[in-house]
Protein backbone atom coordinates (compact mmCIF):
# COMPACT_ATOMS: atom_id res chain seq x y z
CA UNK A 1 0.00 0.00 0.00
CA UNK A 2 2.81 2.34 0.89
CA UNK A 3 4.52 1.53 -2.41
CA UNK A 4 1.32 2.35 -4.37
CA UNK A 5 0.99 5.64 -2.52
CA UNK A 6 4.61 6.45 -3.22
CA UNK A 7 4.18 5.72 -6.94
CA UNK A 8 1.02 7.84 -7.08
CA UNK A 9 2.83 10.68 -5.35
CA UNK A 10 5.75 10.39 -7.74
CA UNK A 11 3.42 10.44 -10.77
CA UNK A 12 1.63 13.46 -9.38
CA UNK A 13 4.90 15.22 -8.74
CA UNK A 14 6.08 14.54 -12.29
CA UNK A 15 2.74 15.77 -13.68
CA UNK A 16 3.05 18.99 -11.75
CA UNK A 17 6.57 19.78 -12.82
CA UNK A 18 6.25 18.80 -16.49
CA UNK A 19 5.58 21.85 -18.70
CA UNK A 20 2.04 22.14 -20.05
CA UNK A 21 3.03 21.21 -23.60
CA UNK A 22 5.71 18.62 -22.91
CA UNK A 23 3.77 16.04 -24.90
CA UNK A 24 2.71 18.31 -27.75
CA UNK A 25 4.14 20.26 -30.64
CA UNK A 26 5.07 23.89 -30.81
CA UNK A 27 1.73 25.24 -32.02
CA UNK A 28 0.59 28.74 -33.01
CA UNK A 29 -2.01 30.53 -35.11
CA UNK A 30 -1.81 32.88 -38.08
CA UNK A 31 -4.59 35.21 -39.17
CA UNK A 32 -4.34 36.37 -42.78
CA UNK A 33 -6.40 39.53 -43.32
CA UNK A 34 -8.24 39.34 -46.62
CA UNK A 35 -11.66 40.80 -45.87
CA UNK A 36 -13.73 41.42 -42.77
CA UNK A 37 -15.85 38.31 -43.23
CA UNK A 38 -13.63 36.06 -45.32
CA UNK A 39 -10.13 35.93 -43.95
CA UNK A 40 -8.16 32.84 -42.96
CA UNK A 41 -7.20 31.53 -39.55
CA UNK A 42 -4.49 28.89 -39.74
CA UNK A 43 -3.22 26.65 -36.96
CA UNK A 44 0.37 25.58 -37.49
CA UNK A 45 2.44 23.07 -35.56
CA UNK A 46 5.99 21.87 -35.88
CA UNK A 47 5.98 18.09 -35.61
CA UNK A 48 9.69 17.74 -36.29
CA UNK A 49 12.61 20.09 -36.93
CA UNK A 50 11.60 21.90 -40.11
CA UNK A 51 8.40 19.87 -40.56
CA UNK A 52 5.12 21.71 -40.18
CA UNK A 53 1.46 20.79 -40.26
CA UNK A 54 -1.35 23.29 -40.85
CA UNK A 55 -5.11 23.46 -40.72
CA UNK A 56 -7.12 26.50 -41.84
CA UNK A 57 -10.60 27.90 -41.35
CA UNK A 58 -12.55 30.85 -42.64
CA UNK A 59 -12.57 33.67 -40.08
CA UNK A 60 -13.57 37.30 -39.78
CA UNK A 61 -12.52 40.42 -37.92
CA UNK A 62 -13.98 43.92 -37.59
CA UNK A 63 -16.44 45.71 -39.82
CA UNK A 64 -13.94 47.93 -41.59
CA UNK A 65 -10.30 47.50 -42.58
CA UNK A 66 -9.07 50.43 -40.48
CA UNK A 67 -7.14 48.79 -37.63
CA UNK A 68 -7.17 52.09 -35.71
CA UNK A 69 -10.95 52.24 -35.41
CA UNK A 70 -11.85 51.07 -31.86
CA UNK A 71 -14.81 48.71 -31.84
CA UNK A 72 -15.07 48.80 -35.61
CA UNK A 73 -11.84 47.99 -37.46
CA UNK A 74 -10.06 44.68 -37.85
CA UNK A 75 -7.06 43.59 -35.77
CA UNK A 76 -3.73 45.33 -36.23
CA UNK A 77 -0.98 43.28 -37.83
CA UNK A 78 1.87 41.73 -35.84
CA UNK A 79 2.58 39.13 -33.19
CA UNK A 80 0.28 38.63 -30.22
CA UNK A 81 0.82 36.85 -26.91
CA UNK A 82 -2.05 34.78 -25.55
CA UNK A 83 -3.27 35.94 -22.14
CA UNK A 84 -5.72 33.17 -21.36
CA UNK A 85 -8.14 30.56 -22.54
CA UNK A 86 -11.54 29.60 -21.17
CA UNK A 87 -14.08 26.95 -22.12
CA UNK A 88 -17.12 28.46 -20.44
CA UNK A 89 -16.50 32.18 -20.50
CA UNK A 90 -19.52 34.15 -19.35
CA UNK A 91 -20.34 37.60 -20.63
CA UNK A 92 -21.06 39.36 -23.89
CA UNK A 93 -18.45 37.08 -25.36
CA UNK A 94 -19.10 33.55 -24.14
CA UNK A 95 -18.14 29.93 -24.39
CA UNK A 96 -14.76 28.87 -25.79
CA UNK A 97 -12.54 31.95 -26.01
CA UNK A 98 -8.86 32.81 -26.44
CA UNK A 99 -7.82 36.16 -24.95
CA UNK A 100 -5.20 38.24 -26.78
CA UNK A 101 -2.78 40.91 -25.60
CA UNK A 102 -3.49 44.60 -26.23
CA UNK A 103 -1.96 46.06 -29.37
CA UNK A 104 -1.39 49.61 -30.68
CA UNK A 105 -2.28 50.23 -34.31
CA UNK A 106 -0.21 52.31 -36.72
CA UNK A 107 -1.25 55.70 -35.29
CA UNK A 108 -0.80 54.59 -31.69
CA UNK A 109 -4.45 53.86 -30.81
CA UNK A 110 -4.65 50.98 -28.36
CA UNK A 111 -6.87 48.08 -29.32
CA UNK A 112 -7.93 46.16 -26.24
CA UNK A 113 -10.18 43.37 -24.93
CA UNK A 114 -9.64 41.26 -28.05
CA UNK A 115 -10.43 37.55 -28.38
CA UNK A 116 -10.65 34.66 -30.79
CA UNK A 117 -14.19 33.35 -30.34
CA UNK A 118 -17.51 32.58 -32.00
CA UNK A 119 -21.18 33.01 -31.06
CA UNK A 120 -22.21 30.52 -28.41
CA UNK A 121 -23.42 30.48 -24.82
CA UNK A 122 -21.20 30.02 -21.79
CA UNK A 123 -22.33 26.39 -21.83
CA UNK A 124 -21.10 26.10 -25.45
CA UNK A 125 -24.64 25.91 -26.78
CA UNK A 126 -26.69 27.95 -29.20
CA UNK A 127 -29.36 30.40 -28.05
CA UNK A 128 -31.45 31.71 -30.92
CA UNK A 129 -34.62 33.24 -29.48
CA UNK A 130 -35.38 35.73 -32.25
CA UNK A 131 -35.52 35.80 -36.02
CA UNK A 132 -32.85 38.50 -36.00
CA UNK A 133 -29.18 38.48 -35.06
CA UNK A 134 -28.79 36.89 -31.63
CA UNK A 135 -25.42 37.30 -29.88
CA UNK A 136 -25.10 33.66 -28.80
CA UNK A 137 -26.36 32.17 -32.07
CA UNK A 138 -24.46 31.59 -35.29
CA UNK A 139 -26.93 32.57 -37.99
CA UNK A 140 -24.64 32.79 -41.00
CA UNK A 141 -21.78 34.62 -42.73
CA UNK A 142 -22.73 38.03 -41.34
CA UNK A 143 -21.71 36.69 -37.94
CA UNK A 144 -18.09 36.79 -39.06
CA UNK A 145 -18.29 40.58 -38.55
CA UNK A 146 -16.98 41.69 -35.17
CA UNK A 147 -15.93 44.79 -33.26
CA UNK A 148 -12.32 43.72 -33.80
CA UNK A 149 -12.05 40.15 -32.47
CA UNK A 150 -11.28 37.18 -34.69
CA UNK A 151 -14.42 35.08 -35.16
CA UNK A 152 -14.82 31.56 -36.49
CA UNK A 153 -18.00 29.70 -37.34
CA UNK A 154 -20.08 27.86 -34.78
CA UNK A 155 -22.15 26.16 -37.51
CA UNK A 156 -21.96 22.47 -38.38
CA UNK A 157 -20.77 19.49 -36.42
CA UNK A 158 -17.98 19.65 -35.60
CA UNK A 159 -17.98 23.44 -35.82
CA UNK A 160 -14.89 25.39 -36.80
CA UNK A 161 -14.76 26.68 -33.24
CA UNK A 162 -14.59 23.16 -31.93
CA UNK A 163 -11.88 22.25 -34.44
CA UNK A 164 -9.86 25.30 -33.42
CA UNK A 165 -10.34 24.59 -29.75
CA UNK A 166 -9.77 20.85 -29.82
CA UNK A 167 -6.99 21.21 -32.38
CA UNK A 168 -5.15 23.65 -30.13
CA UNK A 169 -5.26 21.31 -27.15
CA UNK A 170 -4.40 18.20 -29.17
CA UNK A 171 -1.51 19.66 -31.13
CA UNK A 172 0.02 21.79 -28.41
CA UNK A 173 -0.62 19.34 -25.61
CA UNK A 174 -1.49 22.41 -23.56
CA UNK A 175 -4.71 21.85 -21.64
CA UNK A 176 -4.50 24.86 -19.37
CA UNK A 177 -7.50 27.06 -18.79
CA UNK A 178 -7.85 30.46 -17.18
CA UNK A 179 -5.31 33.27 -17.23
CA UNK A 180 -1.84 32.31 -18.43
CA UNK A 181 0.53 33.55 -21.08
CA UNK A 182 1.91 31.99 -24.24
CA UNK A 183 4.39 34.05 -26.19
CA UNK A 184 3.75 34.76 -29.87
CA UNK A 185 0.59 32.66 -29.98
CA UNK A 186 -0.88 34.56 -32.94
CA UNK A 187 0.57 36.32 -35.95
CA UNK A 188 -1.66 38.68 -37.93
CA UNK A 189 -0.63 39.69 -41.43
CA UNK A 190 -2.13 40.96 -44.67
CA UNK A 191 -3.11 38.43 -47.29
CA UNK B 1 -13.87 110.99 -90.17
CA UNK B 2 -11.32 108.56 -88.94
CA UNK B 3 -11.69 110.11 -85.48
CA UNK B 4 -15.44 109.48 -85.59
CA UNK B 5 -14.83 105.94 -86.79
CA UNK B 6 -12.25 105.37 -84.07
CA UNK B 7 -14.64 106.82 -81.53
CA UNK B 8 -17.46 104.59 -82.74
CA UNK B 9 -15.11 101.60 -82.74
CA UNK B 10 -14.07 102.43 -79.17
CA UNK B 11 -17.69 102.74 -78.13
CA UNK B 12 -18.47 99.44 -79.82
CA UNK B 13 -15.56 97.73 -78.12
CA UNK B 14 -16.58 99.16 -74.78
CA UNK B 15 -20.14 97.97 -75.27
CA UNK B 16 -18.93 94.51 -76.27
CA UNK B 17 -16.65 94.40 -73.25
CA UNK B 18 -19.44 95.44 -70.90
CA UNK B 19 -21.76 92.88 -72.51
CA UNK B 20 -19.13 90.15 -72.18
CA UNK B 21 -18.42 91.01 -68.56
CA UNK B 22 -22.12 91.16 -67.75
CA UNK B 23 -22.65 87.78 -69.40
CA UNK B 24 -19.70 86.29 -67.55
CA UNK B 25 -20.95 87.63 -64.24
CA UNK B 26 -24.46 86.38 -64.94
CA UNK B 27 -23.10 82.97 -65.88
CA UNK B 28 -20.98 82.85 -62.72
CA UNK B 29 -23.89 83.85 -60.50
CA UNK B 30 -26.24 81.47 -62.29
CA UNK B 31 -23.69 78.67 -62.07
CA UNK B 32 -23.13 79.22 -58.40
CA UNK B 33 -26.86 79.53 -57.78
CA UNK B 34 -27.54 76.36 -59.78
CA UNK B 35 -24.79 74.46 -57.95
CA UNK B 36 -26.01 75.37 -54.49
CA UNK B 37 -29.71 75.11 -55.21
CA UNK B 38 -29.21 71.70 -56.81
CA UNK B 39 -30.28 68.58 -55.01
CA UNK B 40 -27.25 66.73 -53.64
CA UNK B 41 -26.94 63.48 -55.51
CA UNK B 42 -25.20 60.21 -54.81
CA UNK B 43 -21.91 59.84 -56.64
CA UNK B 44 -18.16 59.83 -56.46
CA UNK B 45 -16.25 62.58 -54.73
CA UNK B 46 -13.52 64.23 -56.79
CA UNK B 47 -10.58 65.02 -54.54
CA UNK B 48 -7.81 67.43 -55.41
CA UNK B 49 -5.02 68.96 -53.38
CA UNK B 50 -4.85 72.62 -52.54
CA UNK B 51 -6.72 73.16 -49.30
CA UNK B 52 -5.28 76.49 -48.16
CA UNK B 53 -7.61 77.61 -45.40
CA UNK B 54 -9.23 74.84 -43.38
CA UNK B 55 -12.66 75.86 -42.08
CA UNK B 56 -11.59 75.75 -38.46
CA UNK B 57 -8.66 75.33 -36.09
CA UNK B 58 -6.83 72.03 -36.04
CA UNK B 59 -4.09 70.26 -34.13
CA UNK B 60 -1.06 68.34 -35.30
CA UNK B 61 1.74 67.07 -33.08
CA UNK B 62 2.48 69.83 -30.59
CA UNK B 63 0.92 72.55 -32.72
CA UNK B 64 -2.45 74.28 -32.59
CA UNK B 65 -3.21 75.88 -35.93
CA UNK B 66 -5.68 78.67 -36.61
CA UNK B 67 -7.74 78.43 -39.79
CA UNK B 68 -5.89 81.45 -41.23
CA UNK B 69 -2.54 79.80 -40.75
CA UNK B 70 -1.13 80.88 -37.38
CA UNK B 71 0.57 78.24 -35.25
CA UNK B 72 0.63 78.07 -31.47
CA UNK B 73 2.88 75.78 -29.49
CA UNK B 74 1.28 73.14 -27.27
CA UNK B 75 3.15 71.91 -24.20
CA UNK B 76 2.74 68.27 -25.28
CA UNK B 77 1.89 66.49 -28.51
CA UNK B 78 -1.75 65.59 -29.07
CA UNK B 79 -2.65 61.90 -29.15
CA UNK B 80 -5.83 59.88 -29.30
CA UNK B 81 -4.10 56.70 -28.12
CA UNK B 82 -6.88 55.94 -25.64
CA UNK B 83 -9.84 57.08 -27.72
CA UNK B 84 -9.20 56.60 -31.44
CA UNK B 85 -12.11 58.24 -33.26
CA UNK B 86 -14.59 57.61 -30.40
CA UNK B 87 -14.06 61.08 -29.01
CA UNK B 88 -12.36 64.29 -30.09
CA UNK B 89 -8.62 64.66 -29.66
CA UNK B 90 -8.99 68.41 -29.01
CA UNK B 91 -12.11 70.32 -27.95
CA UNK B 92 -12.73 74.03 -27.60
CA UNK B 93 -14.62 75.45 -24.62
CA UNK B 94 -18.04 77.05 -25.20
CA UNK B 95 -16.61 80.56 -24.84
CA UNK B 96 -13.86 79.71 -27.31
CA UNK B 97 -11.05 80.72 -24.95
CA UNK B 98 -9.78 77.27 -23.99
CA UNK B 99 -8.77 74.14 -25.85
CA UNK B 100 -8.62 70.84 -23.96
CA UNK B 101 -6.47 68.22 -25.65
CA UNK B 102 -5.48 64.58 -25.15
CA UNK B 103 -1.84 63.61 -24.81
CA UNK B 104 0.11 60.39 -24.35
CA UNK B 105 3.37 60.20 -22.42
CA UNK B 106 5.22 57.13 -23.63
CA UNK B 107 7.19 55.37 -20.90
CA UNK B 108 8.63 52.82 -23.23
CA UNK B 109 8.44 52.43 -26.97
CA UNK B 110 6.21 49.62 -28.19
CA UNK B 111 6.78 48.08 -31.60
CA UNK B 112 3.26 47.35 -32.81
CA UNK B 113 4.50 44.53 -35.04
CA UNK B 114 6.06 42.64 -32.14
CA UNK B 115 4.39 40.89 -29.23
CA UNK B 116 4.94 42.10 -25.69
CA UNK B 117 7.02 39.01 -24.92
CA UNK B 118 9.31 39.71 -27.89
CA UNK B 119 10.00 43.13 -26.39
CA UNK B 120 10.49 41.83 -22.85
CA UNK B 121 7.37 43.65 -21.72
CA UNK B 122 6.10 41.93 -18.60
CA UNK B 123 2.63 41.85 -17.14
CA UNK B 124 2.04 45.11 -15.28
CA UNK B 125 4.83 47.09 -16.94
CA UNK B 126 3.96 50.75 -17.43
CA UNK B 127 3.70 51.54 -21.14
CA UNK B 128 2.41 55.10 -21.04
CA UNK B 129 0.23 57.66 -19.32
CA UNK B 130 -2.66 59.53 -20.94
CA UNK B 131 -3.22 63.09 -19.75
CA UNK B 132 -5.51 65.99 -20.51
CA UNK B 133 -4.09 69.47 -20.90
CA UNK B 134 -5.76 72.85 -21.41
CA UNK B 135 -4.39 75.76 -23.37
CA UNK B 136 -5.89 79.22 -23.05
CA UNK B 137 -5.89 82.03 -25.58
CA UNK B 138 -2.97 83.76 -23.85
CA UNK B 139 -0.83 80.69 -24.49
CA UNK B 140 -0.86 79.36 -20.95
CA UNK B 141 -0.82 75.58 -21.13
CA UNK B 142 -1.59 73.59 -18.00
CA UNK B 143 -2.19 70.01 -16.98
CA UNK B 144 -5.86 69.35 -16.38
CA UNK B 145 -5.35 65.81 -15.08
CA UNK B 146 -2.72 63.12 -15.34
CA UNK B 147 -4.14 59.67 -16.05
CA UNK B 148 -7.16 61.11 -17.87
CA UNK B 149 -8.58 61.25 -21.37
CA UNK B 150 -11.66 62.12 -23.52
CA UNK B 151 -12.92 65.59 -22.60
CA UNK B 152 -16.28 67.27 -23.22
CA UNK B 153 -17.17 70.81 -22.20
CA UNK B 154 -20.60 71.63 -20.83
CA UNK B 155 -22.25 74.95 -21.77
CA UNK B 156 -21.43 76.43 -18.35
CA UNK B 157 -17.74 75.60 -18.69
CA UNK B 158 -17.73 72.38 -16.65
CA UNK B 159 -15.62 69.66 -18.19
CA UNK B 160 -16.24 65.91 -18.16
CA UNK B 161 -13.52 63.32 -18.67
CA UNK B 162 -12.39 59.83 -17.74
CA UNK B 163 -10.00 59.60 -14.80
CA UNK B 164 -8.04 56.36 -14.59
CA UNK B 165 -8.05 54.37 -11.37
CA UNK B 166 -4.32 53.97 -12.01
CA UNK B 167 -2.95 56.86 -14.06
CA UNK B 168 -0.59 54.55 -15.94
CA UNK B 169 -1.52 52.28 -18.81
CA UNK B 170 0.03 48.89 -18.06
CA UNK B 171 0.62 45.77 -20.10
CA UNK B 172 -1.85 43.03 -19.30
CA UNK B 173 -4.25 45.29 -17.43
CA UNK B 174 -7.53 46.92 -18.37
CA UNK B 175 -7.46 50.69 -18.10
CA UNK B 176 -10.45 51.22 -15.86
CA UNK B 177 -11.54 54.58 -14.55
CA UNK B 178 -14.45 56.75 -13.53
CA UNK B 179 -16.25 59.44 -15.46
CA UNK B 180 -15.83 62.68 -13.53
CA UNK B 181 -17.02 66.25 -13.99
CA UNK B 182 -15.00 69.27 -12.90
CA UNK B 183 -16.78 72.63 -12.57
CA UNK B 184 -14.04 74.32 -14.60
CA UNK B 185 -10.37 73.84 -15.23
CA UNK B 186 -9.99 74.27 -11.48
CA UNK B 187 -12.24 72.74 -8.90
CA UNK B 188 -13.14 69.48 -7.33
CA UNK B 189 -14.06 66.47 -9.44
CA UNK B 190 -17.42 64.79 -8.93
CA UNK B 191 -17.70 61.17 -10.03
CA UNK B 192 -20.68 60.57 -12.33
CA UNK B 193 -20.17 56.80 -12.46
CA UNK B 194 -20.28 54.41 -9.54
CA UNK B 195 -18.32 51.45 -10.92
CA UNK B 196 -14.89 51.75 -12.48
CA UNK B 197 -14.82 50.46 -16.05
CA UNK B 198 -13.30 51.22 -19.42
CA UNK B 199 -15.20 54.42 -20.30
CA UNK B 200 -14.84 57.04 -23.02
CA UNK B 201 -16.66 60.39 -22.72
CA UNK B 202 -18.57 61.34 -25.87
CA UNK B 203 -20.51 64.61 -25.40
CA UNK B 204 -22.88 66.61 -23.29
CA UNK B 205 -26.53 66.65 -24.25
CA UNK B 206 -27.60 69.71 -22.30
CA UNK B 207 -27.18 68.73 -18.65
CA UNK B 208 -26.93 65.04 -19.50
CA UNK B 209 -23.65 63.36 -20.27
CA UNK B 210 -23.21 60.72 -22.98
CA UNK B 211 -20.32 58.30 -22.69
CA UNK B 212 -19.27 54.82 -23.73
CA UNK B 213 -18.48 51.70 -21.80
CA UNK B 214 -16.04 49.60 -23.83
CA UNK B 215 -16.67 45.95 -23.07
CA UNK B 216 -15.19 42.59 -23.94
CA UNK B 217 -14.29 42.40 -27.59
CA UNK B 218 -14.50 46.22 -27.73
CA UNK B 219 -18.27 46.03 -27.74
CA UNK B 220 -19.54 49.57 -27.27
CA UNK B 221 -22.44 50.55 -25.06
CA UNK B 222 -23.68 54.14 -25.10
CA UNK B 223 -24.64 55.31 -21.62
CA UNK B 224 -26.31 58.49 -20.44
CA UNK B 225 -25.92 60.04 -17.01
CA UNK B 226 -28.81 62.29 -16.00
CA UNK B 227 -26.92 63.34 -12.88
CA UNK B 228 -23.98 62.09 -10.82
CA UNK B 229 -24.52 58.39 -10.14
CA UNK B 230 -27.69 58.22 -12.23
CA UNK B 231 -26.52 56.24 -15.24
CA UNK B 232 -28.64 54.30 -17.71
CA UNK B 233 -27.95 52.45 -20.92
CA UNK B 234 -29.10 54.27 -24.02
CA UNK B 235 -28.06 51.78 -26.70
CA UNK B 236 -25.83 48.85 -27.49
CA UNK B 237 -23.58 50.41 -30.07
CA UNK B 238 -22.16 53.84 -30.76
CA UNK B 239 -23.21 57.44 -31.34
CA UNK B 240 -23.28 58.96 -34.80
CA UNK B 241 -24.32 62.46 -33.79
CA UNK B 242 -26.24 64.58 -31.35
CA UNK B 243 -29.03 66.83 -32.66
CA UNK B 244 -28.39 70.60 -32.64
CA UNK B 245 -30.91 71.05 -29.81
CA UNK B 246 -29.18 68.21 -27.90
CA UNK B 247 -32.46 66.36 -27.30
CA UNK B 248 -31.88 63.50 -29.75
CA UNK B 249 -29.00 61.26 -30.64
CA UNK B 250 -28.49 59.09 -33.72
CA UNK B 251 -27.07 55.75 -32.62
CA UNK B 252 -25.55 52.92 -34.60
CA UNK B 253 -26.11 49.23 -33.85
CA UNK B 254 -23.26 46.90 -32.88
CA UNK B 255 -23.22 45.42 -36.37
CA UNK B 256 -22.99 48.97 -37.82
CA UNK B 257 -25.96 48.54 -40.16
CA UNK B 258 -28.91 50.06 -38.29
CA UNK B 259 -29.36 53.70 -37.31
CA UNK B 260 -31.88 54.75 -34.71
CA UNK B 261 -32.73 58.25 -33.58
CA UNK B 262 -33.44 58.23 -29.86
CA UNK B 263 -34.75 60.82 -27.44
CA UNK B 264 -31.91 61.35 -24.97
CA UNK B 265 -34.29 62.02 -22.08
CA UNK B 266 -36.33 58.84 -22.42
CA UNK B 267 -34.43 56.54 -24.76
CA UNK B 268 -37.54 56.20 -26.92
CA UNK B 269 -37.02 55.52 -30.62
CA UNK B 270 -38.09 58.29 -32.97
CA UNK B 271 -36.86 56.95 -36.31
CA UNK B 272 -35.00 53.98 -37.72
CA UNK B 273 -33.09 52.98 -40.85
CA UNK B 274 -31.39 49.79 -42.05
CA UNK B 275 -28.69 50.99 -44.43
CA UNK B 276 -28.20 47.56 -45.98
CA UNK B 277 -31.66 47.82 -47.56
CA UNK B 278 -31.51 51.54 -48.34
CA UNK B 279 -30.94 52.99 -51.82
CA UNK B 280 -28.12 52.64 -52.55
CA UNK B 281 -27.42 49.89 -50.01
CA UNK B 282 -24.41 50.29 -47.73
CA UNK B 283 -22.44 47.58 -45.94
CA UNK B 284 -21.89 49.70 -42.85
CA UNK B 285 -21.81 53.11 -41.24
CA UNK B 286 -19.53 54.26 -38.48
CA UNK B 287 -19.69 56.52 -35.44
CA UNK B 288 -18.63 60.12 -34.74
CA UNK B 289 -20.44 62.10 -37.41
CA UNK B 290 -22.27 65.42 -37.32
CA UNK B 291 -25.84 66.77 -37.36
CA UNK B 292 -27.05 70.11 -38.73
CA UNK B 293 -30.72 70.95 -39.29
CA UNK B 294 -32.32 67.72 -40.50
CA UNK B 295 -29.12 66.27 -41.91
CA UNK B 296 -26.64 63.84 -40.43
CA UNK B 297 -23.29 62.97 -41.98
CA UNK B 298 -21.25 59.94 -40.97
CA UNK B 299 -18.49 57.68 -42.28
CA UNK B 300 -19.78 54.82 -44.42
CA UNK B 301 -18.42 51.79 -46.22
CA UNK B 302 -18.45 53.74 -49.49
CA UNK B 303 -17.03 56.93 -48.01
CA UNK B 304 -19.62 59.27 -46.52
CA UNK B 305 -23.35 58.95 -45.98
CA UNK B 306 -25.76 61.83 -45.49
CA UNK B 307 -29.04 60.94 -43.78
CA UNK B 308 -32.17 63.08 -43.75
CA UNK B 309 -34.51 63.04 -40.80
CA UNK B 310 -38.10 63.80 -41.74
CA UNK B 311 -41.10 63.68 -39.47
CA UNK B 312 -40.59 60.29 -37.92
CA UNK B 313 -38.65 58.89 -40.84
CA UNK B 314 -34.97 58.56 -41.49
CA UNK B 315 -33.72 58.16 -45.03
CA UNK B 316 -30.43 57.83 -46.82
CA UNK B 317 -30.26 61.05 -48.83
CA UNK B 318 -26.81 60.81 -50.36
CA UNK B 319 -23.81 58.55 -50.57
CA UNK B 320 -20.50 60.21 -51.40
CA UNK B 321 -18.08 57.55 -52.50
CA UNK B 322 -14.33 57.80 -52.24
CA UNK B 323 -11.78 56.05 -54.43
CA UNK B 324 -10.77 53.00 -52.39
CA UNK B 325 -7.26 52.99 -53.85
CA UNK B 326 -6.78 56.60 -52.74
CA UNK B 327 -8.64 56.27 -49.42
CA UNK B 328 -8.37 52.61 -48.35
CA UNK B 329 -9.91 53.22 -44.94
CA UNK B 330 -12.18 56.15 -45.78
CA UNK B 331 -12.56 59.24 -43.60
CA UNK B 332 -13.15 59.89 -39.93
CA UNK B 333 -15.14 62.34 -37.83
CA UNK B 334 -16.87 64.24 -40.67
CA UNK B 335 -18.35 67.59 -39.61
CA UNK B 336 -20.77 69.93 -41.35
CA UNK B 337 -19.06 73.29 -41.49
CA UNK B 338 -21.87 75.47 -42.86
CA UNK B 339 -25.40 76.07 -41.65
CA UNK B 340 -26.92 74.57 -44.81
CA UNK B 341 -25.16 71.26 -44.32
CA UNK B 342 -23.51 71.36 -47.72
CA UNK B 343 -19.85 71.57 -46.72
CA UNK B 344 -18.20 68.74 -44.85
CA UNK B 345 -14.78 68.69 -43.18
CA UNK B 346 -13.11 65.44 -42.13
CA UNK B 347 -9.78 63.80 -41.53
CA UNK B 348 -8.51 60.88 -43.58
CA UNK B 349 -5.82 58.36 -42.77
CA UNK B 350 -3.77 56.28 -45.17
CA UNK B 351 -2.45 53.12 -43.44
CA UNK B 352 1.18 52.09 -43.93
CA UNK B 353 1.86 50.10 -47.06
CA UNK B 354 4.90 48.92 -49.00
CA UNK B 355 7.27 50.43 -46.48
CA UNK B 356 5.58 53.83 -46.53
CA UNK B 357 4.54 55.17 -43.13
CA UNK B 358 0.90 55.99 -42.41
CA UNK B 359 -0.20 59.57 -43.08
CA UNK B 360 -3.20 61.77 -42.35
CA UNK B 361 -4.65 64.85 -43.99
CA UNK B 362 -7.65 67.12 -43.76
CA UNK B 363 -10.43 67.13 -46.32
CA UNK B 364 -13.09 69.73 -47.04
CA UNK B 365 -15.87 68.67 -49.38
CA UNK B 366 -18.82 70.31 -51.09
CA UNK B 367 -21.49 67.66 -51.23
CA UNK B 368 -23.54 69.49 -53.86
CA UNK B 369 -20.85 69.59 -56.51
CA UNK B 370 -19.18 66.47 -55.02
CA UNK B 371 -15.67 67.82 -54.89
CA UNK B 372 -13.10 67.98 -52.11
CA UNK B 373 -9.89 69.79 -51.41
CA UNK B 374 -7.23 68.05 -49.38
CA UNK B 375 -4.55 69.59 -47.25
CA UNK B 376 -0.93 68.59 -46.80
CA UNK B 377 -0.23 65.16 -45.39
CA UNK B 378 1.23 64.62 -41.94
CA UNK B 379 2.54 61.48 -40.21
CA UNK B 380 -0.47 59.61 -38.78
CA UNK B 381 1.18 59.53 -35.35
CA UNK B 382 0.92 63.33 -35.21
CA UNK B 383 -2.88 63.10 -34.97
CA UNK B 384 -3.83 65.76 -37.49
CA UNK B 385 -7.45 66.53 -36.48
CA UNK B 386 -9.88 69.44 -36.41
CA UNK B 387 -10.57 70.99 -33.03
CA UNK B 388 -14.15 70.23 -32.04
CA UNK B 389 -16.68 72.48 -30.42
CA UNK B 390 -18.71 69.95 -28.50
CA UNK B 391 -20.85 72.42 -26.58
CA UNK B 392 -21.84 74.54 -29.56
CA UNK B 393 -25.48 73.68 -30.17
CA UNK B 394 -25.67 75.52 -33.48
CA UNK B 395 -23.02 73.27 -34.92
CA UNK B 396 -24.76 70.07 -34.04
CA UNK B 397 -23.36 67.26 -32.07
CA UNK B 398 -19.98 65.84 -32.18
Amino acid sequence: MKIRAAIAAAVLAVTLVVPANAFGYHTWFEFTRQSNIASTLTMAWEYGPGFYGTQSWRAGSGVSTDACWIGHGWLPTGYYDLWGHWDNYGGKIAGRVFYLQNKPCWNGTWRTELFVHSEETAGQGQYCPTAGDDPYCWEGPSDYYSNGCIKVSRAGNPSDLRLVHDGWHAKSGDYRHGSFAINNWLFVRDG
Amino acid sequence: MSHILRSKRRNGLALALVAALTSAMALTIWGAFRAHSAVPRTGALKVQSGLQEPPGPFVRGNGLFAEKGGRSQLAAAVSGAMIGPLSSVAVRSPDGRLVAYNTWQEHRAVDSEQSFSNQSIADGDVLGTPSLRVRDESGKDSLLERGAYSAAWREDGAIAFVKGADPDFRAGRSYDGQVVVRPGIHGRDAAWTKQPAHYVVYAWAGQRLLFYRVGLGEKLELLVADAPGSVRSLAEGSAIALSPDATRVAVLSQDATNVRVLAVATGSELAWLDVTTATPPLAWLSYSGSWVGDHIVTPASAGLAVLHLGSGSLELEQVLSLDHAQFPVGVQQPRFVDDDGNEIAASADIPPSNGKAAVSFLLVCDRVVRSCERGESAPAKEWLRFVDRTADASEGGH
